[in-house]
């Protein structure tokens, strides 16, 4: 066993010299990542999304039908951009990528409302993005809703009842919204924090295959190995764990970015986020081996690898929930850490879940860094024939 | 005029040999053609895959009644009446609520207090609590929805019923409980399907992601084992980058043309992702892009000095690209300074022509301004290309002939 440990440690040393001698590692595991939560940091800064165009065809042209125009655009997202004469316009508009809805007020709106008869509005949202189609959507519906009501209000108190019985009549039943984790619907709390451990992963993942494939493609392997005292396990931790320390850093500086400066809340305990963050790692450090063991080739590891890790994003169920996917996909789903990362750190960032809950998920991430080791011995043989070397 | 008709026979020349030598290092290279001809193909599968389903339904809620009335009860059936949000459980008290709630059993919770039914006969107001989770933005989304529009029609039928008891006559009752119906059209995508809605940005990002790190390898692969100058005839000068530019373009020109008319003709088919687009429109618009990728790969390909950097360098853009085009996250969202900056992609062009082109039917006419854009990229980008090839050919002579002048050091080949 010291010996084992006197090999484990030469290896590093000499990954250290390999680590300040090539300035690819230095891009790949501080320059890039650090830009790319940069990015996001900056992308999402602005948190909230405001005054998306839309155009307003007012066929009635009246105090009321300006009055509900008017409410429409002091809403947080919708601004009224366009005032225009027949639908005919609006379609053009919308086709040109100006307008994203057009909102129609028809003829007699304000006659009929006095004359305590039903009216309507109609809005036309262009569905083709769904993200700006439900913020105008919702907008707009409590704009006129608003509208509505100031209107039923004064209709009942025309009719002699107090303000309080006017309300009760009004709305039989009202709901108190509690907007749970992210109550003012920050994009940036939900979308920053899965891009950028998207970033870190992609960098784990290059970075690993880069460090064992380019021992393959310069043929220094037999060195490698010998360093480490001919034992693959020595060899092996040598080469990763100088890699795992670095990004774990790195995923501090990540940490940093998204509660200080994107500023979203930590509402969990840290110590779980930290522990996750580090078997989130390792475990895609263990694939990384395994990618490299099985095509000992740089370049197609390095192409299935990231094939692989850009995946993870869309299964993960951030964005499309998992529970909607196909039961096939569902199942696709969990072949990615980066599903079980990303359950545990909204668990613990925003919704303060107690630790126990979040055990299955650290639990699932070690069997990712435990069963991809099997293809160790694959690893050994690779590394020691030289039919596997200079590959490109 | 015997020496310009030498001149053009002598590009021709080249140009035929460089598109020679082009296919050939594409089709004898499997990573090559995993990226430039597969990568289109299995992620465009992937992805409509998982949104296959396109729409969210069926969240599982829970309903904390202490009530327990037939009041209560219709309204939790006016719950699960709509597609969106189901009633999976019914704990007894908040503090069940919580634990199914953090085992991700349920996204939701309503709690109906006990005095519920009295408030609603007794004519006051009855109060009713809607806790939702809105660390998943589809999901809040739909539920939360779907608990307002139904506690909204509970409580207007109780109003009706309230005015009609009164004495009111049918179109006043519904007059004066509803005076103005809101109505909302979704359009072009009626039933907000995410993979139609995310489909034809991804195909278009990962088009020109696919061309900058394909064309990207290749480029590393040249200059690692020294092979630019070799395109170039020995002894010509003047403007003898252009047919090498010039060549290459076709040959990606030609393998996209193949994989993006499977895409477009196939696959969306397959998917039924949104047709609307003038097929001569959707295939100028296509060559335009194409274009600029090809432009801007040729260009940033020049750039890497061995096979696998393109890979290193470019694959973590993927997201940061998608994002820059405005359409998972709005461009309103996006600080405007780095919204312009996304505009030097071509994909942000790409992006927004192609989704007012296929999925809105807009015609030539109305994305002229997409289409100036990847001409102006594509006409930059391949001069970029020009400059960047003839500095590589010119560093790799220039090395040859110290290496000659010092005795001659035997080339690299790639190993086969």
């Amino acid at each position: 066993m010291p010996g084992f440990l006197y090999h484990t440690c030469a290896v590093m040393r000499r990954e250290a010299t390999r680590l300040a001698r090539q300035p690819m590692y230095l891009v790949l595991m501080v320059i890039l990542p650090v830009v790319s939560f940069t990015f996001f940091a900056l992308l999402f800064g602005q948190g909230a999304i405001r005054n998306i165009p839309i155009a307003v065809l007012d066929q009635d042209n009246t105090t009321l039908s300006r009055k509900v125009i008017q409410m429409i655009d002091e809403t947080p997202t919708a601004l009224v951009a366009y005032g225009i004469q027949d639908m005919t316009e609006g379609e053009r508009l919308m086709r040109e990528g100006k307008v994203m809805a057009i909102v129609l007020v028809p003829p007699f709106f304000e006659k009929s409302i006095l004359s305590n008869t039903q009216t309507h509005l109609e809005n036309y949202v262009s569905g083709t993005n769904i993200t700006v189609n439900g913020l105008l959507s919702k907008d707009i519906q409590t704009a006129v809703t608003t509208f509505s009501a100031g209107i039923q209000l004064q209709l009942l108190m025309k009719q002699g009842l107090t303000e309080t019985q006017a309300m009760a009549q009004l709305m039989p039943v009202r709901f108190d919204k509690h907007v749970l984790f992210n109550p003012h619907i920050n994009y940036g709390y939900y979308l920053a924090p899965s891009f950028m451990p998207m970033m870190l992963m992609i960098f784990v993942v290059m970075t690993t295959i880069f460090a064992i494939g380019t021992e393959l493609k310069n043929a220094t392997a037999r060195d490698w190995l010998q360093t480490g005292g001919d034992s693959i396990w020595a060899a092996l931790i040598g080469k990763v764990l100088p890699i795992t320390a670095v990004m774990f850093l790195i995923s501090l500086v990540m940490l940093v970015i998204n509660f200080k400066v994107v500023g979203t809340p930590l509402n969990g305990s840290l110590a779980v986020i930290l522990v996750g963050t580090l078997l989130f790692i390792l475990s895609y450090q263990s694939i990384s081996v395994l990618i490299v063991a099985l095509l000992a080739n740089l370049r197609l590891s390095l192409s299935i690898g990231g094939g692989y890790s850009v995946l993870a994003f869309t299964f993960s169920g951030l964005t499309f929930p998992i529970m909607a996917m196909w039961e096939p996909m569902q199942w696709v789903s969990r072949i990615f850490p980066f599903t079980f990362y990303t359950d545990l750190f909204v668990d613990q960032m925003l919704r303060g879940t107690p630790w126990v809950y979040s055990l299955p998920d650290l639990c699932y991430m070690s069997l990712f860094i435990v069963l991809p080791l099997l293809c160790v011995p694959r690893l050994k043989r690779v590394a020691t024939e030289e039919k596997f070397w200079g590959r490109l | 005029m015997n020496r310009f008709s030498r001149q053009i026979a002598s590009y021709w020349r080249q140009t035929g040999a460089v598109i020679r030598n082009e296919m050939h290092t594409i089709f004898t290279d499997k990573g090559v053609m995993l990226v430039l001809i597969f990568a289109l193909l299995i992620y465009a599968t992937a992805y409509s895959l998982a949104y296959g389903s396109q729409v969210l339904r069926n969240v599982p809620i829970g309903v904390v009644d202490e009530s327990r009335t037939p009041a209560s009860r219709a309204l939790i059936d006016a719950f699960n009446s709509g597609p969106n949000v189901y009633t999976a459980y019914t704990p007894t008290s908040m503090e069940e609520a919580k634990e199914l709630f953090h085992a991700r059993k349920i996204y939701g919770v309503v709690y109906i207090p006990a005095d519920y039914e009295r408030c609603l006969l007794g004519g006051s107001q009855a109060d009713v609590a809607i806790y939702c989770d809105a660390s998943y933005f589809l999901m809040y989304r739909q539920a939360f929805q779907e608990l307002v529009t139904a506690i909204g029609k509970t409580g207007a039928m109780v109003q009706f019923q309230r005015l009609i008891a009164k004495g009111a006559n049918i179109p006043q009752a519904q007059a004066t409980t509803q005076p103005v119906i809101y109505e909302s059209h979704n359009l072009f995508n009626p039933y907000l399907g995410y993979g139609t809605f995310v489909m034809p940005a991804i195909i278009m990002v990962i088009i020109q992601q696919t061309m900058l790190i394909g064309i990207g390898m290749i480029g590393g692969t040249w200059r690692e084992f020294g092979l630019y100058h070799k395109l170039c005839p020995p002894g010509r000068r003047r403007m003898s980058t252009l047919p090498i530019v010039v060549g290459r373009a076709l040959v990606y020109a030609l393998i996209y043309a193949v994989t993006c008319a499977y895409v477009l003709g196939v696959h969306y088919r397959l998917f039924h992702f949104p047709m609307n687009g003038d097929s001569w429109t959707v295939g100028l618009f296509m060559s335009v892009y194409m274009a600029a990728c090809i432009a801007m790969g040729i260009a940033v390909s020049t750039l890497f000095r061995y096979r696998e950097n393109s890979l290193l360098l470019l694959l973590w853009t993927s997201i940061p690209v998608l994002m820059l085009s405005g359409v998972s996250y709005p461009r309103e969202g996006i600080p405007s300074w780095l919204f312009d900056f996304g505009q030097l992609l071509p994909s942000s062009h790409g992006v927004d022509g192609f989704i007012r082109i296929q999925t809105m039917g807009a015609s030539t006419a109305e994305v002229f301004r997409e289409i100036k854009w990847l001409v102006i990229l594509t006409i930059v980008y391949g001069g970029l290309a020009c400059i960047g090839i003839h500095q590589v050919i010119r560093r790799e002579l220039r090395q040859r002939q110290a290496a000659k002048a010092s005795g001659g050091i035997p080339e690299k080949q790639p190993a086969k």
